[in-house]
């Protein structure tokens, strides 16, 4: 059965590449340009995973993952950040607010791919 | 009647340039000003200053009654003279016995003009803000930068992998697919390295030392830049000793051994580069080797000076900034570098970090 990915990234020049690139996988994805739009198709959708910016209008990727983890609908689903910040501050934040897995811009599909067979476990 | 050594210490100050005043250390009342002190302070009346209360403005009475001077080396600042002209002295209060009396012997230091000291300090603060801003435009900057990075490296990625299922990728396609993304990655670590740089050269850095697991910052390190390589090569680990924490700070850490083990990937082309740690008694030491190309002996003194790259490296990408990064960050941890290599055989890179009690 194809997994549903949620990718939450408001460039949408790179959203769109990810999802082509993310269907060739077999995944199922789904597109949100910002956090709030982002947690709205969560409780629609119930993806098996999401794909999130950071930095970004609205409601920021950290945010989010607060939202997730209060939302007992939500707080299951495992988040992993995708961004540009590379700092170690930025990763253990992340790690401490609940991501499942960090991923640093720019990146090569093959290292996102690794880390989304990593926390799906397959 | 005046004591010899009551006498002597009048004429020393009399003879000090610089105004000097001997001050009660209990009432912290002036008792004798020397002929500059005078000057500056009592617009030339001896008696508007001396047997009377030490005051910060000598023009508005303000006197420096929460004042304590408990040690030898104090000082205090006067800002205004009896004319009411405005001057900065700073003076350093000592303590002398006369006649096993004790007294403060304070000498002054005429620094500048108020106003000259205030504009400086404006003028520090505009700076200081100045560097500030450059630094927080440097990393909005790269941040803006590594968007587009961000979706070239994707759209290649792309076009690898449709070019493959489509059955179309051949050699010519493959090389210049990887062209245009080992590119993207190079043009990536340029930008860090020179957001660093400019990091480092504002004084912005600010070294938050805290108990680091260097293996933990290795394994991390290994899964998301060092893995999975097209090439297939990896990195080897040794480790010695029984594993402890030492106190440096992880994301320097992290950068210092990012740049290395890059490094090393990019000279051990032949082989897996490797990286050795070892937990001596009183300190780790890290070394990290490759089995390229080498450094001739004569760039070794200069190897780790911004913008300086080896004389035989034409060929090989890199701005010559990582490794001066690398000095800066271990020596702002309180670690040591050292580099030995022979030529067409390969370099080691050695750090070490004591533990910290």
């Amino acid at each position: 059965m194809n997994r549903t990915i949620l990718l939450i990234e408001d460039k949408t020049s790179l959203s769109e590449t990810l999802k082509t690139l993310l269907e060739m996988h077999q995944f199922k994805v789904i597109l949100a340009g910002n956090g709030e739009d982002g947690i709205k198709l969560a409780r629609q959708r119930q993806p098996d995973l999401v794909i999130s910016d950071v930095y970004m209008p609205v409601i920021n990727g950290y945010e989010l993952l607060e939202s997730f983890k209060q939302d007992s609908d939500l707080s299951n689903i495992p988040v992993i950040m995708l961004t540009a910040k590379t700092e170690i501050e930025e990763i253990n934040l992340a790690f401490k607010k609940g991501a499942a897995g960090y991923v640093t811009k720019p990146f090569l599909f093959k290292n996102l791919h690794a880390t989304i067979k990593k926390v799906l476990l397959v | 009647m005046k004591s010899q050594q009551y006498i002597k210490v009048s004429h020393l100050m009399n003879g000090i340039k610089e105004p000097v005043l001997l001050i009660d250390p209990s009432e912290l009342t002036v008792l004798k000003a020397n002929d500059t002190a005078v000057e500056l302070l009592g617009g030339g009346k001896r008696k508007a200053i001396t047997g009377k209360p030490l005051q910060m403005h000598y023009g508005n009475g303000q006197q420096l009654q929460d004042m304590i001077l408990p040690s030898p080396g104090d000082s205090f600042i006067i800002t205004t003279t009896l004319t009411g002209s405005k001057i900065l002295i700073d003076f350093k209060a000592n303590r002398i016995n006369i006649n096993r009396k004790p007294f403060l012997l304070a000498i002054g230091k005429l620094i500048e003009k108020k106003q000259t000291l205030k504009l400086q300090l404006q003028h520090l603060e505009k700076e200081k803000a100045l560097h500030e801003m450059k630094a927080n435009f440097m990393s909005m900057t790269s941040h803006e930068f590594r968007t587009p990075l961000t979706a070239i490296a994707s759209a290649v990625d792309l076009l690898e992998a449709r070019l493959q299922m489509d059955g179309m990728m051949n050699s010519f396609y493959q090389h210049n697919v990887s062209k245009v993304s080992t590119e993207v990655f190079n043009l990536n670590s340029m930008l860090d390295e020179i957001l660093t740089l400019s990091k480092i050269m504002s004084n912005n850095y600010e070294v938050k030392k805290a108990p680091v697991d260097v293996m933990q910052v290795l394994n991390y390190l290994k899964f998301q830049y060092f893995s999975e390589r097209k090439d297939e090569r990896i990195l080897n680990l040794k480790i010695s000793g029984e594993p402890r924490k030492i106190s440096v700070d992880k994301n320097q850490l992290s950068k210092i051994l990012t740049n290395l083990i890059s490094n090393a990937f990019k000279y051990s082309v032949k082989k897996n580069p490797s990286i050795q740690l070892s937990y001596h008694k009183h300190k780790l030491v890290i070394k990290v080797f490759d089995y390229g190309i080498g450094i001739p002996a004569k760039d070794i003194p200069h190897l780790f000076n911004s913008f300086y790259r080896g004389s035989n490296v034409d060929h090989i990408e890199g701005t010559g900034l990582g490794l001066a990064i690398v000095k800066t960050f271990t020596e702002m941890n309180n670690g040591t570098i050292d580099v030995t290599s022979e030529e067409n055989k390969g370099t080691t890179f050695t750090l070490s970090f004591r533990y910290e009690p």
